[in-house]
């Protein structure tokens, strides 16, 4: 599901400075704006992306500053680290106790988790707003 | 047509992918059929790129908007009033006749339009006076969206409860009233009293009464990376940044879903993940709703 590699879309791969192969990715989507170019080639190894090819300043800027490092904790609960799990209960703990809970977001995500958002909102009883209400 | 919105510098594409340089069956010398007009408070870089530049005087788009509306319909509007929006009588007449001539007519609207002094009042206006046009000729009007997929948020919504943003469920059922539902207005009055940020990073944009406010109750970030919201958040969680490290669907401006090819693989888990898991964990607890007692409806109120 989270690889590609598999598709005839990015099935080939080229070369980096270096000496390692990278992976590239076709017709790929960027969503950093609104435009979403679905365009995009990307040269990546298991890291991070060196190349967006066709991407604008925004774009390049947009794939090239996410890798795939751990360069966070997991998870901070009142600025502690903590493990996923116990910051899913936390947030279900306090999502749940609130009597008006506000979900609020989403832009920067998957239509998938959207989704979910949804139901989240409709399961508490809370609010739902978006980006496009500002 | 762009109204309060710099695409030369926010939306870098826009113009070669879109709107300006394609060539079509119907406009097959690309630009050259094409008429660009731009509408702004001042000559920003997406200037350089318009036919026509109309300098409107901050605060007054709602004006201009309604002017517009009434000269497509051939009516008279008295010297002062057209005075007011910093533009001459000639320039909207032109601006009405090139409008009128399209053969198809685009509006982009950005923050400059909504997000200035009469706000949502007129980004309804402007949708008014696209939908007026159409009586001479075929013509649209489409939001500038800045992030990534706040189109697919709209549309997902929009799905699922009938709603596009500015939604409650604390009747039970979804109910749509922006300026009482929406975030800024909630968060400044202080309504709510926890909130789950996903994909957002308002610690970082809105105003200072919302932040002190999303600090001072329980807040849940969900970020690829510890954002300003996460800074002043109870709980943040990472998350695998979506088109890069997570796969999943996402919606262009003009509505057009579009897959995902996420190039690399995160440590941490996607949003979508995430977000179930907390719902099963809620879905655990018992309803919210004390047993036995049915939804309010209109006639007990």
């Amino acid at each position: 599901m989270i690889k590609e590699s598999s598709s005839p879309n990015s099935g080939s791969s080229g070369n980096s400075g270096n000496g390692t192969e990278l992976k590239i990715v076709k017709n790929a989507t960027c969503t950093f704006c609104g435009c979403v170019c679905d365009d995009i080639e990307l040269h990546a190894d298991d890291v991070r992306i060196h190349k967006a090819v066709k991407a604008c300043v925004l774009g390049k800027a947009w794939f090239l500053n996410h890798t795939a490092e751990r360069k966070y904790p997991d998870a901070l609960i009142d600025g502690k680290e903590a493990t996923v799990d116990e910051a899913i209960e936390a947030a279900a703990y306090h999502l749940y106790k609130a009597d008006m809970p506000l979900v609020y977001g989403m832009s920067n995500t998957t239509c998938e988790a959207q989704k979910e958002c949804v139901a989240l909102a409709d399961q508490l009883g809370g609010l739902l707003d978006s980006h496009t209400s500002l | 047509m762009y109204w309060g919105g710099n695409p030369a510098e926010c939306h870098p594409r826009h113009f070669t992918k879109y709107t300006l340089m394609q060539k079509s069956k119907f406009l097959p010398r690309g630009r050259k059929d094409r008429t660009m007009a731009l509408v702004d408070i001042r000559a920003t870089k997406s200037a350089k790129a318009a036919d026509i530049f109309l300098q409107v005087r901050p605060g007054k788009d709602f004006e201009m908007i309604t002017i517009l509306r009434a000269m497509v319909k051939g009516e008279s509007i008295p010297e002062s009033q057209i005075a007011e929006t910093g533009l001459s009588l000639e320039t909207l007449e032109d601006l009405v006749a090139r409008m009128k001539a399209a053969k198809f007519g685009a509006i982009f609207f950005g923050m400059g339009l909504s997000m200035t002094r009469g706000k949502h009042m007129n980004s309804a206006a402007l949708l008014t006076l696209a939908a007026e046009m159409n009586a001479f000729t075929k013509f649209v009007a489409m939001p500038m969206r800045g992030h990534g997929n706040v189109t697919g948020a709209d549309v997902i919504m929009r799905w699922q409860t009938g709603y596009p943003f500015g939604i409650s469920f604390n009747r039970g059922y979804p109910r749509y009233n922006p300026g009482e539902f929406s975030t800024v207005d909630v968060l400044v009055r202080g309504d709510c009293d926890a909130a789950f940020i996903i994909g957002a990073d308002p610690g970082a944009t809105m105003p200072q009464p919302a932040i002190d406010h999303l600090a001072a109750i329980p807040t849940i970030c969900l970020d690829p990376h510890v954002t300003h919201t996460s800074k002043l958040a109870k709980v943040h969680i990472t998350t695998a940044p979506a088109g890069i490290a997570a796969p999943g669907t996402g919606y262009r401006m003009d509505e057009i879903p579009l897959p995902l090819k996420p190039a690399l693989n995160s440590p941490y888990p996607s949003d979508e993940e995430v977000v179930r898991r907390i719902n099963q964990a809620i879905a655990k607890m018992p309803d919210w709703m004390p047993e036995g007692e049915p939804p309010m409806v209109l006639s007990q109120v």
